[in-house]
C-alpha cells in the first residue's frame, strides 16, 4: 500500500469500513473478520476466513466456552489501546467482558495498513468495531435461535447468552454446536445500527474498567523489544557519525578493542536506503563488551556539510523565511489580509520561537535482525510499521514480503517509534555479520540518532482599526518538517493548489476562531531539515504553534483592551467554516467556547497571591478533520529576582466526544498536560556542532516528580463521535503559563522553554 | 568470578569486574524486569535493592555486589502491596520505568510506613517516568501506605478491598 492510500484508509475507517464482514465457525471457534474488500469474495466466510482473506485491523475469535480473543493491530506504548478497542467490541457483540482477552500482532503484508500515532486509533476503530460487534451479535442470536427452536426476533443478548423468555443459550455452546457461514456485504454492514453512546453499557463517561495491559506492567514480565534475545545473536552498538547525513568513514582503528575478551570485530555499514551514512557498528558477545569497546575503537571521517550548524543558524534561517512572503506554502487565506492589513490604523508583530527537543523515550532505541527461513525477522517495539517496512526491506535488498516486523511492548513511543530507522543498522551489521544481532542504543547513541521536535520560528502580525478592533491576523511559521523527510506522500497541497504543505507541522494555524481576514503560511526551514531528521514529538506542530497562537491572541486582546477569555468567547462562534462537520466535528467551535466557559466559571473565584496569575487558552488538536475540544489554564507564580516560575496548578476541560475509557482518557491527559509543562519549562536541546548538545539526562531535564502541580480534568459528556486524547493535553500548556505569566508580572515571553533567565531580562528590559 | 545473592539464591558470574550490574542480572541471569535506560544512575529505571538499599544497577559494578544480597523486581512475587496499588491506581503507562519506580518506592515504606506527600516526593524525585505518570505513582504509593500499615480502628470491617 502507498503512503497515500493512508488518508484513503482513514476514511474509509471512520465513514464505515467499506469492506464485507465475515462470520465463520472453524473447528472448535467462530471467527469474526472484516473482508479484504468491500465485496463479498466467491468465497464463502468460512473459505475466506481460513485463507486469511481479511483485514487484520479487526478480526476475532470466540471459543466454546465463551472466550473471545481481539487481535489488536495497534502498539502499545503506555495508552492501553488494546482494551478500550476490545471494550468497544464487546459492547455491541454483548458478549461477557470477563472473558475478553487481547494480542497484539506482528506485521504480515496481507494485513494492511498498520499505523499508531496521530491520536487516530479510537476515531479510525470505533465504527468499524461497534459494526463488527454488531454483526457478531446479530448471528449469534440467529444461530442462537436455532438452536433454543425460538424465533430470532424473541431473542436478546447479554453478557454472553442468547436469551427468549425463560430459555437461554451460551454464546460458548452456540460455538460448539452452530454451523455459522455468514458473509455481511459493505452495504449490510452499512445498515445495521451502531448504539448511541448512552445505550452504551461497557464505554462512555461513567464507565469503570481496568486496562488488560497493566498487571505485567507492574511485576516485570511484560516483554518490550530490549528484552527480547534470538538463539546465536551477537551484540552490538553502534558509533555514530558526526553529523546525522553526508558523513563518510575515512579510517577505523579497533586495536585497543581487541584485547577485549568477547570482542568480535566492527562492520562498516554501507546502506542501500539511504537511511544512515557513516555508520560503524561494533560487535561483541556480550553488550557490556560492545559498550566499551566502542570508547576504543576510533574512528575518523569526512563530516558531512552540516558539522557546524548550530541553533542559532536554524533560528536565524527561520525568521529570513517567516519575513520573506515568497517562501512557504499558504495553506488558509480567509478574506484579504493585504486589503486589512492597508486599511489598518494600527498593527502589531510578534515573533515566537521554540527551542529544539527531544523524546527520551526511556526504553533505547534498538532491535534484533535475523535472517531465518529466507525472510528477515525483526524484533522490537514499531508504531509505523507499514511506513517502516519498505525501508526495511529495502537496507535488506529484499521484497517487502520478505521482512516480518514482530511487535513488542514499546517503551515509550511519543512519535520517536513512528518511522522504525533504527532498524536498519541493526539489519545491515546482522546481514554483514552472517549472524543474528541485537543492536542496543546506548543513551547519548539515542539521543543524538533521535527525531528532534524542530526548532521552530512564527511571526505574527495583526491588524487594528482606529478604535483598537481586531481586523485581521497573518502568521507564518517555519520548521523542519518531519513528514517532508519520513513520509512525503503525505505532504497537502496549498490552499491554492500551489505548493506543499506539512499539515503536521501546520495544523493549529487553522484554527476555529471567526476572524474577516486570516492567513497562514508555512515553511519549511532548509537548515533544520538538512541537519537533523525532525521528528513527530507528541501533538507534533500543534506543539509549537498553538504556542506562538495562543499567547499571541492574548497580546490582540489585550490591544484590543478586551478580556482574554472573553476575547476568545467571542470569536468561537461556529460561523461559515468553523461550524464543524459530521461525524468528527459536530457543533464546531461552539464546543470549544463551550469548554472554555466551564473552565471560566470553575477558575472565576481562584485566590491570586503577590505575583501570581492565570492564563488561559484553548486547542483543537490534532487537527481539523479530528479536533479534541481543550480549554487549558494555569495558575502560576513568578519570583521576580530569580525569575522562576512556578506552576501551581493546571485546569482542562476537554471535550472527545464519546468517552471510550475515562480512567486512560485522564490519564493521558494528566501524562500530556505534565508533556506541556515539561516542554513548557524546562526541556531544550540547542544544536552545537550540527547535533543536539545535551545527550543523557544529567543535562537535558524533563520535568520530575518534585514538579508536578495540581491538576483538575474534567471530560465534558457528550454524545459526538469520539476522538483522539493522547497528544492533544499538550497543546494548550505552554500558552496557558505564558499567558499567566503576563497576567502575574506583566511580562511577555516569546520564546520555549521559558526559562528564569528570560524572565529576569524581560524585568529588566 | 563473583558471587553474590540474588533473589534469595547464590549465583557466580565470569563477568569482568566493572561490568555494570544491570546487565548480569538481564543478559545472564536472564531477569528482565530491571531495566536500562540512560546508564548514568539519572533515571532511576534499573532500580534493585541491595541489602536492601535501593541502587542504580547501570552503574553498580558487579565486583561491589560480591557476597551482598541483590533482590529484583521479580523477587516480589507480585505479592508487594505497591504492586497491588499500581494496579488499582493504573500507574502504568508505557510501563518502562515502574520496575524500578516500585523498587524505589519499597524502600520508602519499608523505613517510613507511613510517609507525607512530601516524603514521597522527596524519596522518588530522581526516578524519571516519561509518560509522567507521576501523580497516580504519588497515589499509588500512599495507598499501599495506608494498606501495608495496621490501624486499630474498632469501627472497622474485616471486608473491603484492602483487607
Amino acid at each position: 500500500m502507498s503512503m497515500k492510500n493512508i488518508s484513503q484508509e482513514k476514511k474509509d475507517m471512520i465513514n464505515l469500513s467499506r469492506r464485507s464482514f465475515m462470520v465463520g465457525s472453524m473447528k472448535t471457534s467462530l471467527f469474526m473478520a472484516f473482508g479484504a474488500a468491500a465485496i463479498p469474495s466467491l468465497l464463502s466466510a468460512k473459505e475466506s476466513i481460513e485463507t486469511k482473506q481479511f483485514s487484520p485491523n479487526i478480526w476475532f475469535e470466540m471459543d466454546t466456552d465463551g472466550n473471545v480473543i481481539v487481535n489488536i493491530a495497534k502498539a502499545e506504548m503506555g495508552q492501553h489501546i488494546g482494551t478500550p478497542i476490545a471494550r468497544i467490541l464487546a459492547d455491541e457483540l454483548e458478549c461477557d467482558w470477563d472473558k475478553v482477552s487481547i494480542v497484539h500482532v506482528d506485521t504480515d503484508p496481507k494485513w494492511g495498513y498498520m499505523v499508531t500515532g496521530g491520536s487516530w486509533s479510537i476515531f479510525h476503530t470505533y465504527k468499524p468495531m461497534s459494526q463488527a460487534g454488531a454483526a457478531g451479535r446479530m448471528v449469534l442470536i440467529d444461530a442462537g435461535a436455532k438452536l433454543l427452536g425460538v424465533p430470532a426476533n424473541s431473542c436478546k443478548a447479554e453478557k454472553g447468552f442468547v436469551i427468549s423468555g425463560n430459555k437461554k443459550i451460551s454464546y460458548g455452546d452456540i460455538v460448539a454446536n452452530g454451523n455459522v457461514d455468514k458473509t455481511f456485504s459493505a452495504d449490510e454492514l452499512a445498515e445495521l445500527p451502531i448504539k448511541p453512546g448512552k445505550k452504551r453499557h461497557l464505554i462512555g463517561v461513567n464507565a469503570d474498567y481496568k486496562a488488560l495491559d497493566i498487571p505485567p506492567k507492574t511485576n516485570g514480565t511484560a516483554v518490550y523489544g530490549i528484552d527480547v534475545e534470538v538463539e546465536n545473536m551477537l551484540y552490538a552498538r553502534p558509533i555514530l557519525p558526526p553529523t546525522r547525513y553526508g558523513s563518510a568513514v575515512t579510517n577505523v582503528d579497533d586495536s585497543k578493542a581487541k584485547s577485549l575478551p568477547g570482542y568480535k570485530g566492527y562492520k562498516v555499514l554501507t546502506d542501500p536506503s539511504g537511511t544512515i551514512e557513516g555508520w560503524v557498528t561494533v560487535l561483541a558477545t556480550d553488550y557490556p563488551t560492545a559498550i566499551k569497546a566502542v570508547d576504543m575503537v576510533k574512528v575518523s571521517y569526512n563530516a558531512g556539510k552540516t558539522a557546524n550548524v548550530s541553533e542559532a543558524d536554524i533560528q536565524k534561517e527561520g525568521e529570513r523565511i517567516v519575513r520573506d512572503r515568497k517562501e512557504g506554502t499558504v495553506f488558509v487565506d480567509e478574506g484579504n489580509i493585504e486589503l486589512a492589513q492597508s486599511k489598518a490604523a494600527q498593527t502589531i508583530e510578534a515573533l515566537y520561537t521554540t527551542a529544539t527537543a527531544n523524546h527520551f523515550q526511556l526504553e533505547p532505541l534498538n532491535a534484533i535482525a535475523e535472517f531465518k527461513g529466507g525472510k528477515w525477522h525483526i524484533h522490537t517495539g514499531n508504531q509505523w510499521q507499514s511506513l517502516t517496512l519498505p525501508t526495511v526491506a529495502k537496507a535488506a535488498e529484499v521484497p517487502e514480503s520478505d521482512v516480518i516486523l514482530h511487535q513488542y511492548y514499546l517503551g515509550g513511543g511519543f512519535g520517536r517509534r513512528l518511522y522504525g530507522d533504527w532498524i536498519v543498522p541493526a539489519l545491515l551489521t546482522a546481514k554483514a555479520a552472517g549472524q543474528p544481532v541485537k543492536l542496543v542504543f546506548m543513551r547519548p547513541d539515542d539521543t543524538l540518532f533521535d527525531q528532534p521536535r524542530s526548532a521552530s520560528t512564527s511571526l505574527f502580525n495583526a491588524s487594528f482599526d482606529e478604535n483598537n478592533q481586531f481586523l485581521g491576523m497573518e502568521h507564518a511559521l517555519a520548521a523542519g518538517w518531519p513528514t517532508l523527510k519520513m513520509a512525503p506522500g503525505f505532504l497537502a497541497p496549498g490552499v491554492s493548489g500551489e505548493g506543499k504543505v506539512d499539515m503536521f507541522s501546520a495544523s493549529g494555524a487553522d484554527h476555529w476562531y471567526t476572524m474577516s481576514h486570516h492567513r497562514a503560511r508555512a515553511v519549511n526551514n532548509k537548515v533544520a531539515q538538512d541537519t537533523f531528521t525532525p521528528g513527530w514529538l507528541r501533538s507534533v506542530g500543534q506543539g509549537w504553534i498553538v504556542w506562538g497562537l495562543e499567547s499571541f491572541i492574548d497580546e490582540v486582546a489585550m490591544k484590543a483592551n478586551k478580556d482574554p477569555v472573553d476575547f476568545r468567547l467571542a470569536m468561537l462562534d461556529g460561523k461559515g467554516k468553523q461550524g464543524g462537520k459530521a461525524p468528527e466535528s459536530v457543533g464546531g467551535a461552539t464546543r470549544l467556547a463551550n469548554t472554555l466557559d466551564i473552565l471560566k466559571k470553575k477558575t472565576a473565584n481562584v485566590k491570586l497571591g503577590a505575583d501570581e496569575g492565570i492564563g488561559y487558552s484553548v486547542s483543537a488538536g490534532q487537527e481539523r478533520t479530528m479536533p479534541a475540544w481543550l480549554a487549558t489554564a494555569a495558575h502560576v507564580h513568578v519570583n521576580k529576582r530569580t525569575g522562576k516560575i512556578t506552576v501551581k496548578k493546571l485546569w482542562v476541560v476537554s471535550d472527545a466526544g464519546i468517552v471510550i475509557h475515562p480512567d486512560g482518557a485522564i490519564a493521558q491527559l494528566e501524562g500530556s498536560l505534565l508533556w506541556g509543562l515539561s516542554l513548557a519549562l524546562f526541556e531544550h536541546n540547542e544544536v552545537k556542532n550540527g547535533q543536539v548538545s545535551k545527550t543523557n539526562l544529567h543535562t537535558y531535564l524533563p520535568l520530575r516528580m518534585n514538579d508536578v502541580p495540581e491538576m483538575d480534568i474534567e471530560l465534558v459528556e457528550s454524545e459526538e463521535f469520539p476522538v483522539g486524547l493522547g497528544e492533544p493535553g499538550v497543546i494548550g500548556v505552554a500558552p496557558a503559563i505564558g499567558n499567566a505569566v503576563y497576567q502575574a508580572i506583566g511580562v511577555r515571553l516569546r520564546h520555549l522553554p521559558m526559562l528564569a533567565q528570560h524572565v529576569t531580562a524581560a524585568l529588566k528590559a | 568470578m563473583i558471587e553474590f545473592t540474588l533473589n534469595g539464591k547464590k549465583v557466580q558470574t565470569d563477568a569482568a569486574s566493572d561490568t555494570p550490574l544491570v546487565w548480569v542480572i538481564r543478559d545472564e541471569f536472564g531477569l528482565k524486569g530491571t531495566k536500562f535506560g540512560c546508564g548514568v544512575a539519572m533515571c532511576g529505571a534499573c532500580t534493585v535493592h541491595i541489602d536492601g538499599n535501593a541502587i542504580r544497577s547501570c552503574s553498580y559494578p558487579v565486583s561491589l555486589a560480591k557476597g551482598k544480597n541483590v533482590n529484583t523486581i521479580e523477587s516480589l512475587n507480585n505479592e508487594h502491596p505497591l504492586q497491588s496499588a499500581w494496579v488499582e491506581e493504573q500507574v502504568p503507562q508505557c510501563g518502562y520505568c515502574q520496575s524500578g519506580q516500585i523498587m524505589q518506592a519499597a524502600t520508602l515504606l519499608d523505613r517510613n510506613p507511613n510517609p507525607s506527600d512530601q516524603d514521597i516526593v522527596n524519596h522518588m524525585s530522581a526516578n524519571y517516568c516519561r509518560c509522567m505518570a507521576y501523580a497516580r505513582i504519588k497515589k499509588a504509593i500512599k495507598r499501599a501506605a495506608t494498606s501495608s500499615v495496621q490501624y486499630f480502628d474498632p469501627n472497622a470491617s474485616s471486608e473491603g478491598e484492602n483487607a
